[in-house]
């Protein structure tokens, strides 16, 4: 063990210090700086959750797994999760040993950045001791996982469907300067290596390769030129990378602790949406799962698309970007890295200026709520009548469900409600009533009792154009006994998603608002929804104390495990159509094929779940026109069509609409299946 | 003539009349018919505008001059040949024809109303089409429609001039034949009121015009110019439509106890393939393709293969047989060598 | 004539001088979303409007009031995007863009 040089310096690591302090100082810069942009609560969440035992193990985990392992890689295609790992884990392993060395042997030189890096010139040490022996074919090891790596990533570049892409990003001319630095920074450090070996030791590749190269050169005079060029290619990518997709690299490490903080994007460039973009390591796999990419004019207006254009800054292609998608969640669901396409693509739209916003204060919702609550079984035979004493009830003050339900500023709609029940009662209209009346006057307090719970069925604007879904889901309530009513059979309010996602989100604050008081007003406990998109909205913006909110599939479901539905199996064979807003956007991919299973026969198409492909018809995108719409649902169809099922299944409305147009085979709603095999 | 074979491919209206031409000509017509019956469209309606013809009546006096003309029913064509002058055909049945000329009168598709589910056909108790309509008209039993309708609606241009149904073209004909009908429900109904909801009325023809003011003004029959978006059934069964009478700019509803749908005329969903055998042009609509659509509408690009009827649009009965006979003059001509 | 009193007075015409309406909303939307420009005015829009019932929105109005020049604010300002006059427009126009569009470029006539 001996240094080789007693100042322990020499110029060629020049190179490599300027390009580490530059990026080391740019990403230090950029953490204080995206700190500073983050909103003041959620710097603090996220300063305590680095903090917090839990988050911070998770934030160690999570990096070693994504950043360092691309375990989401491996899952997608074997051979590009290796060459990802291979890079990222051997590159990192290198440097952790290269540390370890410098510990070992001379401790005194921690201090010095390239000393790590360049320890095989600046240190002679000797393979036999069994510490070298062990270290030097670890790095060596590692330098050749590192090599087939690149030597992959080279076949990539040339033929990208071997690794299961159709299509890659074209790199931009900064992105080339930093892909090829990065090609020839390990070889080069294998040719540095390799001429140092006999002097300071090497393992199983470098020291064959120091007696090849001592065969034809004599001297040692090439030694140091390769060591520069070593350093300098370290350098051009250490100086490029904050220009380059591999800014990703550090920006990762900043993306996974602030997710698991529970971030969200706040400001359309700014903070949180800042580190995603940078976080894009622009590999593409976002394009073939498009489905815009179905056409090839739409290609550029994908999420990496997106991310680059926000770092050029290119304001009219932004624009375009954003507006035009479907916001269906696939590239969020395929990425590695997981940056929020769909809600980037919302965070920039909600940075328009308007000369006019919608308002939906002067609304009144009274007469729909209720007209409602006095269509709850309470008030059963006596509608007219029931609704005038609820009515009257309720301005007398009764607090009825309502109170229980913890309702504000509806309260005294609400009343109305568990009045009209209470009324009706009374009055004994049927011989039905005086019961119905009792479950009415135990209100809220009876609401997890099945059979009991006042049912909303809220079916939305799209199922009011396709009427067979607002039948077959009224028909199977009325079979499974369900005391419901049709809240907007007869007239009613958007949900509030379509202007969320196009970017108007007071708007569609205030329109939530209303919709609140109509449910809670009905003295409904629980809401149920046939469409995905209306169900997302409820379950994740609205605040409906004491009910509960549920897609007719959970439901129906439920009935099932229950025994009040029961169905007979049809020979027809099904394939299910996951909705993006109900399988990607809500996570309910099980409950209709569970029930579907029961109705029918069920197959699966080659994409399905969280990669089911987009119907087109999505209410995400402002821009996309309907002829281009037509291409991404033939492109959808296709997909459902190689399960070689007689027919097709979805649970969405506007999927259900869509399809229909085009296919050439028969497409239902799950609901319509189920109503029709049911048995009573 | 070297062959006086003709394949007249489709027996409606279009390929009868040319049958029947064609053999008064001297040639020897071949009709193959995908259906049990002759006559298509037609033989199923009741009665046909201006003159309240009856339509099954018209397609057995049609049929009377077709003796000695071959039929094939629930015959296709399986494949179709150049060869030499004329074609070599295949037929599903397993005959094989050697022609002189083909003549395409495959006709036109209905509309599939249930492909317009916010109209609700197939799954309201109360929604008919046209073609319904008609064949109760000619007895056929039909559950849907109520036995003293107090109101009945007429939705016209369902999968036409409509993009979203796959056909912006204009029918042409049901408009008029939405006149008719209401017409005859009101002679069958006097107490009924009945609704027209239209986008615009195109009626075009001799005599039309006459059926529009006799609604009008003998029969009572209201004219909404808008179009019906969306239909919602009530408690009791009833149909409600919504629309907007865009001329007093104000939405307006209707229960109905009956909705017709006046389904469109698409094109065959056979067109493709059989312009594919022969290597004829479709045109834009999915129609076949006419070498012209005002000199030439008979002829197609491929020598031999000629058009009659609806195949190559949307056309009236009048209109039919005059082009079937007109695509006989011209198929004798070609035969003869003449152009 | 002037200073004449006949005993009544005229009011304003309300018929609008084709020739001299003022259509720079109109054009700047039509360059935005050239989708406008086939409206055939067939109400479907109009009927199954979701706003309608609470505002008296009409898509079909918006567009012919603008082509005549005439204000149009206080329909869409109960607009609630849900799409379903996209959906059922026979001439597929984008509408939920051209009333996002508008609502960017509104002025007040």
């Amino acid at each position: 063990m001996r240094e080789r040089f007693a100042t322990g310096f020499d110029p060629f690591v020049l190179p490599f210090l300027i390009g580490m302090v530059f990026v080391l100082g740019y990403c230090f810069f950029g953490i204080f700086r995206i700190l500073y942009q983050l909103p003041k609560d959620d710097r603090r969440r996220f300063l305590v959750s680095l903090i917090t035992p839990r988050t911070a193990l998770k934030n160690v985990w999570d990096i070693f797994c994504n950043c360092l392992l691309h375990v989401k890689l491996w899952k997608r295609n074997k051979l590009l999760g290796f060459m990802h790992s291979s890079i990222a884990f051997g590159w990192f392993m290198i440097i952790l040993l290269g540390h370890l060395e410098v510990f070992i042997y001379c401790p005194e030189r921690v201090h010095l950045f390239y000393y790590p890096i360049f320890f095989n010139y600046f240190v002679a040490e000797n393979e036999s001791t069994i510490g070298g022996a062990v270290l030097f074919f670890l790095m060596d090891f590692f330098l050749l996982l590192i090599l087939t790596g690149i030597g992959l990533a080279i076949v990539k570049r040339v033929r990208s469907r071997f690794f299961g892409m159709r299509r890659t990003t074209r790199p931009s001319l900064l992105d080339r300067v930093g892909l090829y630095s990065l090609w020839a920074i390990f070889p080069l450090r294998l040719l540095a290596e390799s001429f140092t070996a006999h002097i300071s030791g090497g393992s199983f590749l470098t020291i064959p390769a120091n007696w090849v190269f001592r065969q034809f050169l004599g001297n040692d005079l090439n030694l140091l030129p390769t060591w520069w060029a070593y350093s300098i290619v370290l350098g051009v990518f250490m100086v490029v990378l904050p220009f380059t997709r591999y800014m990703h690299i550090p920006a990762e490490m900043m993306l996974i602790p602030m997710r698991n903080a529970g971030l969200r994007i706040r400001h359309p460039r700014k903070g949180f949406a800042k580190v995603q973009v940078l976080s894009c390591p622009g590999c593409g796999v976002c394009i073939d799962a498009c489905p815009m990419s179905a056409q090839k004019v739409n290609i550029k207006d994908c999420t990496v698309y997106l991310n680059r254009q926000i770092r050029r800054g290119n304001e009219k292609r932004i624009e375009e970007i954003s507006d035009k998608c479907l916001l269906c969640g696939k590239c969020e669901a395929v990425c590695q890295v997981g940056v929020e396409g769909p809600r980037m693509r919302v965070a920039q739209r909600s940075a328009r200026r308007y000369g006019l916003t919608p308002d939906f204060a002067a609304i009144d919702t009274a007469p729909l709520s209720r007209a409602a609550s006095a269509a709850f079984s309470g008030a059963a035979g006596a509608t007219g009548a029931a609704g005038a004493a609820g009515a009257a009830a309720g301005a007398a003050g009764v607090a009825g469900a309502a109170g229980a339900a913890g309702a504000s500023g509806a309260s005294g709609v609400a009343g109305a409600a568990g009045g009209a029940g209470v009324a009706a009662g009374a009055a004994g209209v049927a011989g039905a009533a005086g019961a119905a009346g009792a479950a009415g006057a135990a209100g809220a307090a009876a609401a997890g009792v099945a059979g009991a719970s006042k049912v909303a069925f809220f079916s939305g604007c799209m199922t009011r154009l396709t009427p067979s879904v607002g039948k077959a889901v009224c028909s199977l309530l009325d079979k499974a006994g369900a005391d419901y009513v049709w809240l907007d059979r007869e007239e009613g309010l958007c949900c509030g998603r379509p202007l969320l996602t196009a970017g108007r989100i007071d708007a569609a604050i205030s329109l939530i608002r209303k919709n609140e008081e109509v449910i809670l007003g009905s003295g409904a406990d629980t809401l149920v929804l046939s469409c995905p998109i209306c169900y997302k909205m409820f379950s994740e913006r609205y605040a409906l104390p004491g009910v509960r909110v549920v897609s007719y599939a959970d439901y129906f479901d439920e009935f099932v495990q229950q025994g009040r539905l029961r169905f007979e199996k049809s020979d027809i064979c099904y394939v299910y159509h996951d909705p993006c807003e109900l399988g990607r956007g809500c996570g309910i991919y099980e409950s209709p094929r569970r029930l579907l299973g029961q109705a029918a026969g069920i197959a699966e198409a080659e994409k399905n779940r969280e990669e089911s492909v987009c119907c087109g018809g999505s209410l995400g995108s402002l821009t996309l026109d309907f002829a281009h719409r037509e291409v991404i649902t033939r492109k959808s169809l296709e997909n459902l069509y190689s399960s070689r099922a007689d027919a097709i299944a979805t649970a969405c409305p506007l999927c259900l609409s869509t399809f229909r147009r085009y296919s050439d085979r028969p497409v239902r709603d799950l609901a319509e299946i189920l109503d029709a095999s049911c048995r009573l | 003539m070297e062959n006086k074979n003709v394949l007249v491919i489709g027996g409606g209206i279009a390929g009868m009349e040319a049958a029947r031409r064609l053999l008064q000509l001297g040639c020897e017509p071949v009709i193959v018919e995908q259906s049990d019956h002759l006559g298509g469209h037609v033989a199923g309606w009741h009665k046909l505008f201006p003159d309240m013809m009856s339509a099954p009546e018209l397609v057995e006096q049609m049929a009377a001059g077709l003796d000695g003309v071959t039929v094939y029913y629930r015959t296709r064509v399986a494949n179709m040949n150049r060869l030499g002058s004329g074609y070599s055909v295949m037929l599903s049945n397993g005959m094989s024809l050697q022609c002189g000329a083909v003549l395409i009168s495959t006709g036109f598709r209905l509309f599939d109303a249930s492909k317009k589910e916010e109209y609700g056909y197939g799954v309201y108790d109360h929604v008919v089409t046209n073609s319904d309509l008609e064949a109760w008209f000619g007895g056929a039993p039909d559950d849907r429609i109520p036995d003293s309708p107090a109101r009945v609606a007429f939705v016209h241009c369902v999968g036409s001039r409509d993009l979203k149904a796959g056909n912006p073209q204009c029918s042409k004909v049901c408009c008029m034949t939405a006149i008719k009908q209401a017409i005859e429900m009101k002679e069958k109904f006097p107490s009924a009121e009945v609704w027209c909801f239209y986008m615009d009325l195109r009626l075009f023809g001799k005599k039309y015009e006459d059926f529009y003011i006799a609604a009008q003004r003998d029969h009572g029959i209201h004219f909404v110019r808008g179009r019906v978006s969306e239909v919602s059934e009530d408690i009791h069964g009833h149909v409600v439509l919504k629309a907007e009478d865009t001329l007093a700019g104000t939405p307006v509803k209707l229960n109905a106890d009956l909705l017709v749908l006046m389904a469109g005329m698409l094109c065959n969903d056979d067109t493709q393939g059989l312009a594919r055998m022969v290597h004829a042009d479709v045109d834009s609509d999915g129609f076949m393709r006419s070498r012209d659509n005002i000199y030439r509408i008979n002829e197609s690009n491929r020598p031999g293969i000629f058009f009659a009827g609806a195949c190559t649009g949307t056309k009236t009965v009048p209109e039919t047989v005059a082009e079937a006979r007109a695509a006989a003059l011209d198929i004798y001509n070609y035969l003869n060598g003449r152009d | 004539m002037e200073g004449i009193d006949f005993g009544f007075g005229l009011s304003k015409s309300s018929s609008v001088q084709l020739d001299k309406v003022d259509l720079t909303l109109y054009r700047r939307l039509e360059a935005l979303e050239p989708g406008v420009r086939v409206c055939m005015a067939c109400g479907s829009c109009t009927s199954t409007c979701t706003a309608g019932p609470w505002s008296g929105m009409s898509v079909r109005k918006v567009i012919l009031n603008l082509q005549r020049g005439k204000d149009v604010g206080r329909m869409l300002s109960c607009c609630m995007l849900c799409g379903k006059c996209t959906m059922v427009c026979p001439r597929g126009i984008n509408t939920r863009h051209l009333i996002l569009s508008l609502c960017r470029i509104y002025e007040k006539v």
